[in-house]
């Protein structure tokens, strides 16, 4: 088992008047090689759970297993390192750091992984590669569109080659043919092994992933595996 | 990641936001040349005030001594033996007196006019170049603290005896016989002959010309030069800073003793004064020193404020790049390297800003000594100049580091949702 969360809690304002569960006792395993859509209307926590499940944020309470080791009880050194080896994060804003060109944003992940310089160059290149942005190596994120940066985004995400990608909203900014062409690419990304989280409000792109997880104020209300057309 | 890697992460952004980087230098290069222009245009001006007392010679006591009965200098000779019972306190006492009459000091063809009144009216006195003939004791050299650069002084039989022989100060040498040698020469003064028998080295005290534009005879000579007018001025050499003070209570006593006070609080039979050097030079640096304490005061708070400026830049450009860092910690980065960065960052501008700074106030210094103090090559003191340094770099590094070291705390996805 990759990802096995159990009872998993984040509530904000504990206590309070003001309490939110974002997460209300999730459970959810997800194994290797698996493309799992996680959808909800927007507050129902989806963003909340990849965070979580990205180590971008702790849980309340909870248990949380990666590949069997148990990330609440990780240092923030630790965390670093299965930010930067395990998992790769598409976000729906690119967040891309702007000073920086594209080959530079993918060498980030490299640079922090302590790949040597000589060899850095080539791996963020064949990653532009990979999603079609060779050519535009050198230009910043002010001067492409949405939908290049958010190749170049994902380009950064899989230039360590993390056995998990995260996508949160990726064509939420993007018109839909450049949205298809970003699902494209995960879907490539799936085929040759890596495990997909896709999360979306959109139930059309939740109908393409293998795996449905439907989340509602927190709770999760169905999981489905579903017969996919592109496969 | 290493700290090279660090280092070119650095620079990058740092010419990346080259608006953003310069105005946080400013701050620091402001303060840093203003504090090293201001100290060290103060500490110029206290070295030049330092040198004039210096030179004048420590341990100098100056005696006023005048007689309302004496006929023949009593008091004179009074105080010249009062001096040699004290010796172990005083080195040597000296009269210094200048004539006052026109004079015509000759050599050869050349023909120097001392207090020429009737022709200096009109503008046509020459401060720099006016020479001084004064009356002395074999003792002038050591209590006026020149140094014989060649020939000798006068000696006691010389003034006992009133001998025509005079030592030139380094001025007058050079007004009247270049660069060859005087001693052994005889120049006339209105007509007597007088041997030079030694001359001083320069003093070289700018805007005292007078030091040097000297020539000095027995001052036995003060009967047929002087109209035997009664002499009141003496300098007496201390042997250092513990006896100038002693001597100074002794002379003064022994004074009082042949002026006494009447009933009214004034002397029947004379005035009298006793002043040293190192008094007044205590209290220049005394002054010079609250001069100092005041500017240092004025440059801190401007050091002070230009800090205030490195910190305010710091915080607002930390805090904006929250989301990068983000984004940093997103794909990997470890609080480490974040903090890293960000202190290379500010450690980088701020040295960059203070090296500026350091270059300005150099130049800074170079033209305010030079319009102000008149000096050419004056520079600041590397004290200062590191203290101002270091003071901003410290400073820009905390206030650079501070909101990267909270905001590298915080779990990535509360940094990035900033904006």
């Amino acid at each position: 088992m990759l990802i096995d969360i159990r009872d998993l809690y984040k509530i904000y304002n504990e206590g309070k008047e003001s309490e939110v569960r974002a997460l209300d006792g999730v459970s959810l395993q997800i194994d290797q090689g698996e493309f799992v859509a996680i959808v909800g209307q927007s507050g129902s926590g989806k963003s909340t759970l990849m965070n979580v499940l990205g180590c971008l944020d702790i849980p309340t309470y909870g248990e949380y297993y990666l590949d069997g080791t148990d990330v609440t009880s990780l240092s923030d050194k630790q965390l670093a390192h299965i930010r930067n080896r395990e998992i790769g994060f598409i976000f729906q804003g690119y967040n891309l750091i702007q000073e920086l060109n594209a080959l530079e944003n993918v060498t980030l992940p490299l640079i922090y992984k302590g790949v040597s310089v000589f060899e850095r160059e080539d791996i963020a290149m064949a990653a532009l590669e990979r999603v079609g942005m060779a050519e535009r190596a050198h230009h910043r994120p002010s001067e492409m569109s949405g939908g290049q940066q958010q190749r170049v985004a994902i380009a950064r995400a899989i230039a360590t080659h993390p056995p998990i990608i995260m996508a949160d909203e990726p064509t939420g900014a993007l018109d839909s043919r450049t949205g298809r062409h970003v699902l494209e690419i995960l879907r490539d990304l799936y085929r040759s092994g890596t495990t997909i989280l896709l999360i979306t409000h959109d139930d059309g792109i939740a109908a393409t992933a293998r795996r449905e997880v439907r989340l509602s104020d927190g709770r999760i209300i169905s999981d489905q595996v579903q017969e996919v057309d592109w496969e | 990641m290493n700290i090279w890697q660090a280092f070119k992460m650095a620079f990058k952004s740092i010419s990346m936001k080259k608006t953003r980087s310069f105005l946080t230098m400013l701050g620091i290069i402001i303060g840093v040349a203003s504090v090293v222009i201001m100290v060290s245009v103060v500490q110029g001006q206290n070295r030049k005030t330092m040198e004039f007392y210096e030179k004048m010679g420590d341990n100098k006591i100056t005696v006023y001594a005048y007689s309302y009965y004496d006929t023949n200098n009593e008091t004179s000779q009074k105080l010249y033996d009062y001096c040699l019972t004290l010796s172990d306190l005083v080195l040597g006492i000296t009269p210094d007196v200048e004539l006052s009459s026109t004079i015509m000091v000759q050599y050869k063809a050349k023909t120097l006019a001392v207090n020429d009144w009737d022709n200096m009216m009109g503008g046509s006195y020459d401060w720099a170049s006016q020479m001084h003939v004064k009356l002395g004791s074999d003792q002038y050299g050591v209590c006026n603290n020149y140094t014989l650069a060649a020939g000798r002084e006068m000696t006691y039989l010389d003034v006992e005896n009133a001998n025509p022989v005079c030592v030139l100060g380094a001025g007058a040498k050079e007004a009247l016989f270049g660069f060859t040698d005087p001693v052994g020469e005889t120049i006339t003064l209105n007509g007597d002959p007088f041997l030079v028998v030694g001359y001083y080295e320069p003093m070289d005290i700018e805007y005292s010309p007078e030091m040097d534009n000297l020539i000095v005879i027995p001052y036995t000579f003060n009967r047929t030069m002087n109209n035997n007018n009664t002499i009141d001025n003496y300098v007496v050499k201390a042997r250092d800073a513990k006896s100038t003070v002693e001597a100074m209570t002794r002379l003064d006593a022994y004074l009082k003793g042949l002026f006494p006070l009447n009933e009214y609080g004034y002397s029947d039979a004379g005035s009298f004064g006793v002043n040293s050097n190192d008094s007044s030079a205590q209290a220049v640096e005394q002054q010079s020193m609250m001069q100092s304490l005041v500017l240092g005061a004025i440059a801190g708070i401007s050091l002070l404020v230009g800090g205030i400026g490195i910190m305010n830049i710091m915080l607002v450009t930390v805090t904006e790049r929250t989301r990068e860092i983000g984004i940093r910690k997103a794909i990997g980065a470890e609080r480490k390297s974040i903090i890293t960065q960000f202190l290379i960052e500010a450690a980088v501008i701020c040295s960059i800003g203070g090296i500026i700074g350091i270059g300005i106030g150099c130049v800074g210094t170079l033209i305010a000594g030079k319009i102000l103090l008149g000096e050419t090559d004056m520079l600041p003191s590397a004290v200062i100049t590191l203290g101002a340094f270091l003071f901003s770099v410290v400073l820009g590094v905390i206030f650079g580091m501070y909101p990267a070291i909270k905001a590298s705390g915080l779990q990535p996805v509360v940094a990035l949702r900033a904006d």
